[in-house]
């Protein structure tokens, strides 16, 4: 116990933009915080809110989706999609008094390697201020 | 005011069609001053239709309850349509549906109401208390005249019809074939009073109200069945693999569930209030579902239920849709 209080933030990001990016960003040998759990999804549209619900149930304290840049999807539009259904995502959370900034959104394409390094810096000292998410956490024991 | 009699005078002419299989609307109740939903299949069942102040339900809730079984070899489908009798509200439903493309607009034959507000029945019990039986209700201009074991009182119609209807913009059916009696417009204004209220509250007050309305929730689900809009074959709660909510009746499972249940209307759902009506524990579902309907008014300039032609909400998209909160 004492010890300083390391985020856990689950990054649902695109295989065509986002995904690349991360890649760019390790193999340039860049500098981010540890803190970010990718799961790879082939795009953000595929991000459903129940993914996000769950994993701020299942002991993440933030999550962050990567998207292609609007006009460069891969699909076209499922990154305006999940635009849409983040915006009203997050309206709710609010609501019920869940920090939205522990859902966040970004768009960084293949070639942002530091873009990605920076968006993740961010992310994690924001949710590191935020605290550890204990509002709906789920309880495993039976 | 409806006319009873000009009701079933629509019911039975509807009824006596070749093309229609049955009729759903309201009838008396077996129990107290409720009325219940009630199926004509021959033009005699006409007679028991009534409307007053008491048709609380939204009907609209049938034509997706019906069961398609596998057919035999050989064997035809049942082609014939459905009639429903709507209020206002329930007819947005309808229409949201159509938008869907959850149900043919041929296979629904719709009955309008024009409503003047209807009786909360939550609010009805808590005025006369263990006097819920041989109550009746009749509409009175501006004021209510309910009927109690005899005796007739009238009361402001603001005191009895439940939240939505006092901000209902559209008391006229949008969509119908059958229009009994006349068109009523309406000079009520939704202004999210409440949910612009509760916005000011910090984070930690919210989610202390929310994590006791939450705490409630028992997970019968009667929100998600008495939901005109609920009609997935496959519910994401019933879902076993993947499990995406468990079982478990907790704080976690109850506030995703409440949380998720709100989102999949977004963009949907039309303010009907049967959630909230349904559930027993009374948790203020229509909360959540107004907070939506403002914020997509607001950041994406739509109501739902309104015009049938549009795309829905969340599979359409504009460039310039807000991005403030994107990285």
């Amino acid at each position: 116990m004492g010890e300083k209080f390391e985020p856990n933030i689950i990054g649902f990001l695109c295989n065509w933009c986002s995904y690349a990016g991360a890649d760019l960003a390790g193999t340039s040998r860049i500098q981010y915080p540890p803190n970010l759990k990718v799961i790879r999804v082939m795009c953000s549209g595929r991000v459903n809110p129940i993914f996000v619900i769950n994993a701020l149930q299942q002991g993440a304290d933030g999550v962050l989706i990567g998207g292609c840049h609007p006009g460069d999807c891969h699909y076209e539009r499922g990154n305006y999609l999940a635009r849409r259904r983040m915006a009203v995502l997050k309206k709710l959370l609010e609501y019920t008094g869940i920090d939205p900034n522990r859902v966040r959104m970004t768009w960084v394409s293949a070639a942002e390697g530091v873009k990605f390094a920076e968006v993740v810096k961010e992310v994690t000292e924001d949710i590191r201020k935020l605290g550890p998410m204990q509002h709906f956490k789920r309880e495993n024991k039976w | 005011m409806v006319d009873n009699n000009q009701l079933r005078e629509a019911v039975k002419k509807t009824i006596s069609r070749d093309d229609v299989k049955y009729v759903v609307g309201y009838e008396k109740g077996t129990y107290g001053f409720q009325t219940t939903p009630c199926f004509a299949y021959k033009p005699e069942d006409a007679d028991k239709f009534i409307f007053s102040p008491l048709c609380v339900h939204n009907l609209s809730v049938f034509p997706m309850l019906e069961e398609k079984p596998p057919l035999r070899k050989g064997e035809e489908p049942d082609k014939r349509k459905i009639g429903v009798v709507v209020k206002g509200c329930d007819s947005r439903a309808i229409v949201q549906i159509l938008q869907e493309k959850g149900l043919d607009r041929d296979k629904v034959v719709i009955i309008g109401i024009p409503c003047t507000g209807v009786v909360d029945p939550k609010k009805l019990e808590k005025m006369f208390p263990g006097h819920i039986k041989n109550v009746e209700v009749k509409d009175d201009d501006d004021k209510f005249a309910v009927t109690v074991d005899g005796k007739t009182q009238k009361i402001q119609k603001s005191e009895l019809i439940p939240d939505k209807c006092k901000t209902c913009e559209y008391p006229t059916p949008i969509l119908y074939d059958i229009l009994i009696g006349k068109e009523i417009k309406s000079n009520k204004n939704e202004d999210y009073k409440k949910v612009n209220e509760f916005e000011k509250k910090s984070l930690k007050d919210k989610w202390e109200y929310w994590e006791k309305q939450f705490d409630k929730c028992i997970r019968c689900y009667a929100c998600r069945n008495a939901c005109p809009l609920c009609y997935c074959k496959e519910c994401m709660v019933d879902q076993l693999n993947p499990q995406w909510v468990r079982r478990s009746v907790n704080i976690s499972e109850n506030t995703a569930w409440n949380l998720l249940r709100a989102f999949h209307l977004a963009g949907r759902c039309i303010g009907c209030g049967q959630c909230e009506r349904s559930c027993p524990m009374d948790i203020p579902l229509m909360e959540l579902n107004k907070k939506i309907e403002k914020e997509i008014r607001e950041m994406f300039e739509y109501e739902a239920g309104v015009n049938a032609e549009e795309k829905p909400l969340l599979a359409m998209f504009k460039p310039d849709d807000p991005e403030e909160f994107i990285l």
